[in-house]
C-alpha cells in the first residue's frame, strides 16, 4: 500500500486541503471563500467536502452571521497529519524513492 | 494507489499554489491594511510627540480613535476567516490595556520627576511601555493566528528598547521610523508578497 492517500489525491480535494491546513489550526475559511478560490460550484465543493468530512479531515459547521446563513470549515487533526503524510509520500516519490 | 514522478510534482505544484493564493485571500481579508493603518498612526502619533509635545495627547487620542474605528470597520467587511479564538482576542486587547492602565495609574502618585530632563526620561519610558504593551499582544496572538506576528511583535520589542537605551534625545523620532515603519513593512511586505 503506497503512502499516497486517495481521499486527498483527488486534485479539488487536495487544493481543498492545502487551502485549509495553510491557515491556523481551528481556523475556519468560508465556504464562499473556499469556492472561490478553487474556481468551483457550490454542488463540486459540496461533494468533496462531504467526502473529505466523511474520512474526518474536516470539520464543517453550518451557522448564521446575522440573517444569513453561512458554512465554515476547517480541518481536524487528522486531516492536518494526513495531509502531512501525503505530502511527505509525494517528496518521496519525487526523490525516487517508493512512498508508503 | 501508483503515482508517478510526473504526477508527485504536479500535485506538489498544485499544493504550492493553493498555498499562495490562500495566504492571498487572508491578505485581502485587511490583515495588510490593518498593519498598515497602525503604522502610518505610529509615525503621525511619535512625529507629533517629537514636534507637537503640548499638544501630542490631543493628536494620540484622535489617531487611535480613528485606528478602533477603522480596524472594527475592515473586520466587518466580509472576512473569510473565524477564528474560534476572535472574541477572546478582543477581551485580551481590552483587559491587557487596562491592566497597563492600572497600573500606570497606581504607580504615578509615587513617581517623582525632578526637572527637564528627568521628565523627559520619564515619558520615554512610559511611551516605551504603551508601544511594547500592544508589541506583546501581537506576539500572544501569533501563537493563534501567524507566527510571524511573534516575530514582528519581539523584534518592535527590541526597537523600542535599542531607542530607549541608545537613542534618547531622538527616541520618539527613532519610534516613528523603527516603529511605525516595521509595521506599515510588514503590511506592504504581506501585500506585495502574497497578493
Amino acid at each position: 500500500m503506497s503512502g499516497i492517500d486517495k481521499v486527498i489525491h483527488e486534485p479539488v480535494r487536495l487544493r481543498v486541503m492545502a487551502s485549509l491546513v495553510t491557515v491556523a489550526p481551528k481556523a475556519q475559511v468560508d465556504f464562499t471563500y473556499l469556492r472561490d478560490l478553487l474556481k468551483v460550484t457550490d454542488g463540486n465543493l459540496g461533494a468533496h467536502l462531504q467526502r473529505l468530512e466523511e474520512a474526518g479531515y474536516i470539520a464543517v459547521q453550518k451557522t448564521f452571521v446575522g440573517r444569513k446563513p453561512r458554512t465554515f470549515i476547517s480541518t481536524t487533526l487528522k486531516g492536518r497529519e494526513a495531509f502531512a503524510h501525503y505530502v511527505a509520500a509525494l517528496k518521496q516519490i519525487i526523490e525516487g524513492g517508493e512512498a508508503g | 494507489m501508483d503515482v508517478s514522478k510526473e504526477e508527485a510534482q504536479k500535485s506538489l505544484g498544485e499544493i504550492q499554489d493553493t498555498v499562495q493564493r490562500t495566504k492571498k485571500m487572508v491578505a485581502y481579508a485587511g490583515g495588510d491594511t490593518l498593519f498598515i493603518v497602525w503604522g502610518v498612526i505610529w509615525v503621525l502619533g511619535y512625529l507629533s510627540t517629537h514636534f507637537l509635545p503640548l499638544l501630542c495627547q490631543w493628536v494620540w487620542l484622535v489617531l487611535v480613535a480613528a485606528g478602533i474605528i477603522i480596524s472594527i470597520m475592515v473586520n466587518r467587511s466580509g472576512m473569510p476567516l473565524r477564528i474560534p479564538a476572535g472574541k477572546n482576542i478582543a477581551w485580551f486587547w481590552l483587559l491587557l490595556y487596562l491592566y497597563a492602565s492600572l497600573w500606570i495609574a497606581l504607580l504615578f502618585p509615587f513617581i517623582k520627576v525632578r526637572g527637564h530632563e528627568q521628565s523627559q526620561m520619564f515619558w520615554r519610558h512610559m511611551g516605551a511601555i504603551l508601544a511594547t504593551v500592544p508589541m506583546f499582544a501581537y506576539v500572544v496572538m501569533g501563537f493563534w493566528l501567524a507566527r510571524f506576528m511573534v516575530w514582528l511583535g519581539l523584534a518592535v520589542t527590541a526597537l523600542t528598547f535599542l531607542g530607549l537605551l541608545a537613542i534618547q534625545p531622538y527616541f520618539w523620532l527613532w519610534m516613528a521610523a523603527a516603529g511605525g515603519g516595521t509595521l506599515i513593512g510588514t503590511g506592504l511586505f504581506i501585500r506585495n508578497r502574497w497578493r
